[in-house]
């Protein structure tokens, strides 16, 4: 047995130092090794990043009251009677004033230029009352002040600033006829309201024009358990014809569309480079055995056996595909991880978002590049193994 | 024994280190091939925006409603040819996931200015202009729901609903149409305007935006400009712009895809380049000795070059070519189940057409230093390297 670890152990030592005589063969197999997860891992860390600000926005504790049927805030018209009765209902969190914790809301999509491609981009304007933002968990106000009620100001999330133009503390912002002035910026935990823009309720209502309505209302319930009361009281009255979710549910729903989508592009794609990575490697292995065939035979002379000689060629193709694995992936950190980038969300306007990579993602990604290495070295190890000495020798 | 036949039999000396070459370069052609149609579609918006068409939105935003009363005055303006005037139904049958594309029109003026697009029949033309519940809905459509002219079908809306609370209508399909170009998708629906605005519940006298034809490109600044100027400080600001940049805006809005299909097939392609490349300067190298024969025998140097960057170009294409023919086939498949988020994917003519350029690049790329070192080999320098 020892003798046989040493034995692997030389012919091994034999492979890693003749490297340098194959160094641009090499080279390549390991840069396409490293492209291919590289091309891996910015699709998937693109669909975390994404799943992650969407997702991590919703609370289970909030009920998020639709129109039926309306499927997402920008479709969805509700009443200031059904806001009322929302706020009668069961189920329903007291704030510490005694009254309802619920907000009624206003939707709407304006126009923003996006700093990079200078074109206009739909982003979305929000009328909130005095307890919406209470309703966001982690809402940090990091420049500036909140909007003071009745007046034509806004504040506007951290990552709507940075990635469209104009918004900057104390700048003015248009929208159509109607002029506002951004008094503060606040942060959410880098969740989907950060690439929105609030203001007061009534005065979005009265400058667009929409007296007494309201696109959504969210409701703070008193346990998460809660919201199967306060769907049973919605159902039964018919004059609440709303969908009732869990804030929760409508984020983690309206997620998975976008980033599965994303995912079903970046595996096919991987996969189809990760076979043209395994030709590379092949062909860098076959030519590896061909040029220690010399070696490989009067070692087998000597006394080596032939399983020596699988395992280094072997082991030998694993380090090339893992040093490329761990390029790829130390590459895409360097250039996508917090990368910014915004995408139409599923209410039809821009969800800013940052590329995130996870430890779990670069296991995939290394996991991929090691596959390569394992089959690219499989069969020309074998073929080290099987080799006839004397023609090795005479070869 | 022709030139032709020496590089292949070169080509096939070794069968497996051929093979998978020729698989890495197809793989690579196959990805180009469907990523740059895929890029195309997303971005067909803006090529099949004819140049004398103009879009009038709400300034704030194109979501935000016009008033009806902008129809008329913008038809009045000069240098309009003619107008129509859009609303958009947020329409799906039967499910939600079945998204339809379903736009409420003036459906008059509609025909006539999109009659560069379309072929419409003028019994369905006639047709949809007399039935107010009548429905005219593009042969694609129609194959993919398996409808008939004389249907009656259910339409939702997720935005509207009826003054009876239902967000439901009935439809008749009055109607069907074909478009001028493959660009022209007809896998969209159109609606009454009148029996539309008539039966919803909120929203009366309010449309999407208008579409324009001005009487040439040239005008078209002034046109904007008219407009703009004629409803700037009033409670609806309208934003007008060519069709195409509209559309190119609103293909933006999704993100860059172009500049991802880039980094990926520059990612392959790099790749490939690399493998081939080393391939192909390690073959010729194995065939040091030979070459040195093939001089001796009076083969000239220009000819031997020519073998060598044959064969590499012929590698190029026994894979490529296929690789084409793959992304071809996928993009085929594709189609049908895609066809409401990119209605026009395709691979058209010249994308294959720069696939083959891109073929030839790659052959003559991965073959040019080996060839030109064969080339230059002294005979007696070839047949004493052993």
């Amino acid at each position: 047995m020892r003798s046989l670890l040493l034995q692997i152990a030389a012919v091994t030592t034999i492979n890693l130092k003749s490297m340098p005589q194959r160094l641009w063969l090499s080279l390549s197999t390991v840069t396409a090794v490293g492209l291919v997860v590289m091309v891996l891992l910015s699709f998937l860390a693109m669909a975390n990043g994404f799943q992650r600000t969407i997702a991590g926005s919703g609370a289970d504790d909030v009920a998020v009251v639709l129109r039926g049927g309306s499927q997402s805030e920008i479709n969805s018209v509700v009443t200031r009677d059904q806001v009322r009765l929302i706020e009668e209902g069961p189920g329903v969190a007291a704030g510490a004033d005694g009254k309802p914790e619920v907000s009624g809301e206003l939707y709407l999509t304006v126009d923003g230029i996006k700093r990079t491609t200078r074109t206009k981009a739909n982003l979305p304007l929000r009328g909130i009352g005095p307890r919406g933002a209470a309703l966001r968990r982690a809402i940090v106000l990091i420049e500036g002040r909140m909007f003071a009620p009745g007046s034509n100001e806004v504040v506007v999330g951290k990552a709507l600033r940075g990635e469209f133009q104009g918004f900057d503390l104390g700048g003015t912002i248009t929208f159509g006829s109607s002029r506002w002035t951004v008094v503060g910026v606040f942060s959410a935990e880098g969740s989907v309201f950060e690439s929105e823009i609030w203001a007061d309720l009534p005065v979005v209502q009265s400058l667009f024009k929409r007296n007494n309505v309201f696109q959504t209302v969210r409701a703070r319930l008193t346990s998460p358990a809660a919201l199967g009361t306060l769907k049973a009281y919605v159902d039964n009255d018919p004059r609440l014809k709303l969908d009732v979710t869990s804030e929760a549910a409508y984020f983690a729903e309206q997620a998975s569309r976008t980033s599965d989508l994303i995912q079903k592009l970046g595996w096919p794609l991987a996969i189809a480079m990760a076979f043209g990575a395994l030709a590379g490697a092949l062909n860098t292995m076959y030519s590896s055995v061909a040029a220690r065939a010399t070696e490989i035979a009067t070692l087998r002379a000597i006394g080596f056996g032939g399983f020596p000689a699988f395992v280094g060629t072997l082991i030998e193709s694993l380090i090339l595909a893992a040093i490329g694995g761990a390029i790829g992936a130390a590459a895409t950190y360097l250039i996508f991880d917090g990368f910014t980038a915004s995408t139409l969300g599923a209410s039809f306007t821009q969800v800013v978002f940052s590329f995130q990579l996870s430890p779990r993602l670069i296991g995939q990604g290394v996991v991929l590049a090691l596959l390569v290495g394992l089959i690219g070295g499989l069969f020309p190890a074998i073929r080290a193994a099987r080799m006839p000495i004397v023609a090795g020798l005479y070869g | 024994m022709n030139d032709l036949v020496l590089i292949r039999k070169n080509l096939f000396r070794k069968k497996l280190r051929a093979i998978l070459m020729i698989v890495s370069i197809l793989i690579a052609f196959a990805i180009f091939g469907v990523l740059a149609s895929f890029e195309r579609a997303f971005n067909a918006g803006q090529d099949r925006a004819a140049a004398d068409r103009l879009v009038v939105v709400n300034k704030i935003n194109f979501t935000q409603p016009l008033p009806i009363s902008y129809y008329e005055r913008v038809a009045a303006i000069d240098g309009v040819r003619e107008v129509t005037h859009l609303n958009w139904f947020g329409g799906y049958y039967q499910d939600p996931k079945n998204f339809l594309i379903v736009m409420a029109v003036e459906p008059e003026s509609y025909v006539k200015l999109h009659d560069s697009d379309f072929v419409i029949a003028p019994e369905a033309r006639s047709a949809f202009i007399r039935e107010r519940t009548g429905a005219l809905v593009g042969e694609r459509m129609m194959a993919k729901w398996g409808w008939k002219v004389g249907d009656h079908i259910p339409i939702s809306s997720n935005i509207f609903s009826q003054k009876n609370g239902s967000h439901t209508w009935d439809f008749t399909i009055v109607g069907t149409f074909a478009g001028r170009a493959p660009q022209n998708d007809t896998n969209i629906m159109l609606l009454q305007y009148a029996y539309f605005d008539e039966t919803r519940s909120f929203g009366k006298d309010q449309i999407g935006w208008l579409t324009l034809r001005t009487t040439s490109p040239a005008v078209n600044d002034q046109v904007t400009k008219a407009i703009d100027q004629m409803f700037a400080n009033s409670p609806y600001e309208t934003a007008t712009d060519t069709e195409k940049a509209f559309n190119k805006a609103f293909a933006a809005q999704l993100g860059n895809i172009a500049l991802i299909v880039g980094l990926v097939v520059g990612a392959a392609f790099v790749t490939i380049l690399m493998i081939v490349g080393n391939t192909m300067v390690m073959t010729v190298r194995e065939r040091t000795r030979e070459i040195g024969v093939l001089k001796t025998l009076g083969f000239s140097g220009g000819r031997i070059l020519r073998l060598v960057l044959g064969e590499s170009i012929l590698l190029a294409l026994i894979g490529g070519l296929p690789g084409l023919a793959i992304a071809f086939i996928l993009i085929a498949n594709m189609r049908e189940s895609l066809m409401t988020f990119v209605p026009t994917l395709a691979l058209p003519p010249d994308i294959a057409a720069a696939a083959v350029g891109l073929m030839l690049t790659l052959g003559v790329l991965t073959g040019l230093v080996p060839a030109l070192n064969a080339m230059r080999l002294k005979i007696a320098a070839a047949l004493g390297r052993s």
